[in-house]
C-alpha cells in the first residue's frame, strides 16, 4: 500500500498503521465485510495524482455552514479530512482559496472537464419564492445553479437535513419557499445524508464508499445509506433498558434524570429517528446528546423542525415500523401505555394515516 | 468541588449483557474454517465482532474458549489497539480504541501475523535514513 496519500498523511504525522486502522473501523461502521477495509485503504492510498482524482463539486445553498463545520472539525481532522486528499474538490466556497470570478471559473472548468463524471455535493435547501431571489450566487439563483450543475453530475449527495428535506429554512411558514434537492432533480441518483449536521464519519464513510467501489451504498426509503440510518436511536440507546422497565426522567433535574433513566417523557424522539448517534457518537466518540442528558431532537428525519416541540413526548412508544402499518390500533394501545405523558392534550396519530410522521406522533 | 459531590449515578449497561445469546459457539466453526484456509492457501481473513449480535457475555465466552497465546502486541496509532494472539496460533483478537479509550472496532483476524503489525518497506526505508543520520552524527 503506497501512494501520494500515504505520503501526505505521513507529513501530517499520520502513520500507515493509523490509516489502516481507520479504514478497518470505517468499514466496520458501514457494516461492510472486514476485507472491504483493506480494499478501502488500498484504493484511497493509491489515489492518483491531483489531475486524475475524481472531481467533486460542492454547492452551498440556503445553509448555515454547519455541515461543512461538522466534516472539517471532526476529532481527527487529518483522518476524516483525508478524503480531501483523495478527491479533487474543485469548488467549495468556504474552503477554496479562489473567490469571485476565479471561483466561478473553477466551477465551470471542472464541469466541462469532468462532464457526466463529477460527484455533486449540495448543502442547504433551495428557495423557490420570488423566483429564487432569496439566495443567489454569482448573479444566479440557487435553483438555476443546481439545475445547471446537476446536469453533468454522475450522482448527487444531499448533505444535511436542509439539502435532504428542506430543513430549518423550510420550517413553517417557509418564508423563502425552501425545497430539497430531490424536489427539483428527478433524473439523477441522489443520496441523502441528513442530520443537523450529519455525523462526520457518516459523510466520509459515504464518500469513501463511492470512491472505492464507484457506487452508492444501499439506501433506505428516504434515500439514506442503510449502513448508518438502518436503525433508530432508540434501538441502540444505552438507556433503553430503563425505557423497557418504564423508568422515565420527568424533569431534567429529578432523581430519574440523575440516575440516567430514559428521556422519553422529556421529548426524546429516539424511537422514530434513524441515525447513528447512539453507536458512532459525536466529537470523536466522546458522547452524544442522550448520553449528555438531552433527548434526541430527531434531526435526521423529515419535518423534525415542525414536529410540534422538542420537549413534548411522542404520543406513542417505540416501534415505528409497527406504527406505520397500524397507526390507529397501536395508537390506541400506546395511549394507555403512556397515558401519564402529556395526558389529554391530544389524541394519538390520526386513524388510517399510513405514513406516520413526527408531527402525527406529537401530542 | 470534588466530582463525587455531583449526584450522578452511572447507568448500568444493557440488562441482558450478562446473558449468552447462543451466537458465539458457531463462530468457533467459522474460525476453524478460516484457519484451514490459512494453512491451505495462506489466505488471511477476519470477522468483524461488532457486526454480529453478540452480548458482552458472548464475547467473554468466546475469548475464554480461544484462550491466551504467547504474544500480545500494543499498537499506538490514533488511540491504543491491542492485537493478542489466542491459544490457537494464527488466531488473533484485535481491539481498536480511539484516543479517548473507547472501542471503535474489534476483529478476530486469522493470519500468521496481523497485517498491520508488519513494517512496510517504505517505512523501513525512512527508518534506515534516520539510522544513517544518527551514524553520521557519531563522527
Ligand atoms: S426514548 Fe430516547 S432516551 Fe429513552 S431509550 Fe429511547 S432513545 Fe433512549
Ligand atoms: S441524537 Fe437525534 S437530534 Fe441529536 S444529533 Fe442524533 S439524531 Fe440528531
Amino acid at each position: 500500500m503506497k501512494g501520494p496519500l500515504i505520503e501526505t498523511l505521513a507529513r501530517h504525522g499520520v502513520t500507515r498503521r493509523t490509516f489502516v486502522k481507520y479504514c478497518a473501523t470505517l468499514a466496520s461502521m458501514m457494516a461492510l465485510p472486514p476485507a472491504a477495509g483493506r480494499a478501502m485503504a488500498e484504493a484511497m492510498a493509491a489515489a492518483p495524482a491531483a489531475s486524475k482524482r475524481p472531481s467533486v463539486i460542492w454547492l452551498p445553498f440556503q445553509e448555515c455552514t454547519g455541515c461543512t463545520e461538522s466534516i472539517t472539525r471532526s476529532h481527527s481532522p487529518t483522518l476524516e479530512g483525508l478524503i480531501f486528499d483523495v478527491i479533487s474538490l474543485d469548488y467549495q466556497e468556504t474552503l477554496m482559496a479562489a473567490a469571485g470570478h476565479q471561483a466561478e471559473e473553477a466551477l465551470h472548468a471542472a464541469m466541462a472537464a469532468n462532464d457526466g463524471k463529477y460527484l455533486l455535493i449540495v448543502d442547504g435547501s433551495i428557495p423557490l419564492g420570488l423566483d429564487g431571489a432569496y439566495s443567489c450566487i454569482a448573479g444566479k439563483s440557487n435553483l438555476e445553479t443546481l439545475k445547471e450543475v446537476a446536469k453533468g453530475a454522475a450522482a448527487i449527495v444531499a448533505m444535511g437535513s436542509c439539502a435532504a428535506y428542506g430543513g430549518l429554512p423550510k420550517a413553517n411558514p417557509n418564508p423563502t419557499g425552501a425545497v430539497s434537492v430531490a424536489d427539483i432533480i428527478k433524473d439523477k441518483p441522489i443520496i441523502n445524508i441528513p442530520g443537523c449536521p450529519p455525523i462526520p464519519a457518516v459523510i466520509t464513510g459515504v464518500l469513501a464508499h463511492y470512491l472505492t467501489f464507484g457506487s452508492l451504498p444501499e439506501l433506505d426509503k428516504h434515500s439514506r445509506p442503510k449502513a448508518f440510518y438502518g436503525e433508530t436511536i432508540h434501538d441502540r440507546c444505552y438507556r433503553r433498558p430503563f425505557y423497557d422497565q418504564g423508568k422515565f426522567a420527568k424533569t431534567f433535574d429529578d432523581e430519574g434524570a440523575r440516575k440516567g433513566w430514559c428521556l422519553f417523557e422529556l421529548g426524546c424522539k429516539g424511537p422514530v429517528t434513524y441515525n447513528a448517534c447512539a453507536t458512532v457518537k459525536w466529537n470523536g466518540g466522546v458522547s452524544w446528546p442522550v448520553e449528555s442528558g438531552h433527548g434526541c431532537l430527531g434531526c435526521s428525519e423529515p419535518d423534525f423542525w415542525d414536529a410540534g416541540g422538542f420537549y413534548k413526548a411522542l404520543s406513542m412508544p417505540a416501534d415505528p415500523l409497527k406504527l406505520a402499518a397500524k397507526a390507529a390500533v397501536v395508537g390506541a394501545a400506546a395511549g394507555v401505555a403512556v397515558s401519564f405523558v402529556n395526558r389529554g392534550k391530544k389524541s394519538a396519530a390520526k386513524s388510517a394515516h399510513e405514513k406516520t410522521t413526527l408531527a402525527d406522533l406529537e401530542k | 468541588m470534588p466530582l463525587d459531590a455531583i449526584p450522578v449515578v452511572i447507568a448500568p449497561s444493557g440488562l441482558r449483557a450478562g446473558e449468552l445469546s447462543g451466537n458465539a459457539p458457531p463462530l468457533l466453526r467459522e474460525i476453524a474454517e478460516m484457519v484451514r484456509r490459512l494453512l491451505a492457501s495462506g489466505e488471511t481473513s477476519a470477522i468483524d465482532l461488532q457486526a454480529l449480535p453478540l452480548t458482552p457475555a458472548d464475547l467473554e465466552w468466546l475469548r475464554e474458549q480461544l484462550g491466551e497465546g504467547e504474544i500480545a502486541v500494543t499498537l499506538n496509532a490514533d488511540g491504543e489497539s491491542s492485537l493478542d494472539e489466542t491459544a490457537c496460533p494464527g488466531v488473533w483478537w484485535i481491539t481498536h480504541h480511539n484516543p479517548m479509550g473507547a472501542v471503535v472496532s474489534a476483529f478476530i483476524e486469522v493470519a500468521f501475523v496481523p497485517e498491520v503489525v508488519k513494517a512496510h518497506p517504505e517505512d523501513v526505508v525512512i527508518g534506515l535514513e534516520h539510522l544513517e543520520l544518527l551514524i553520521s552524527d557519531l563522527s
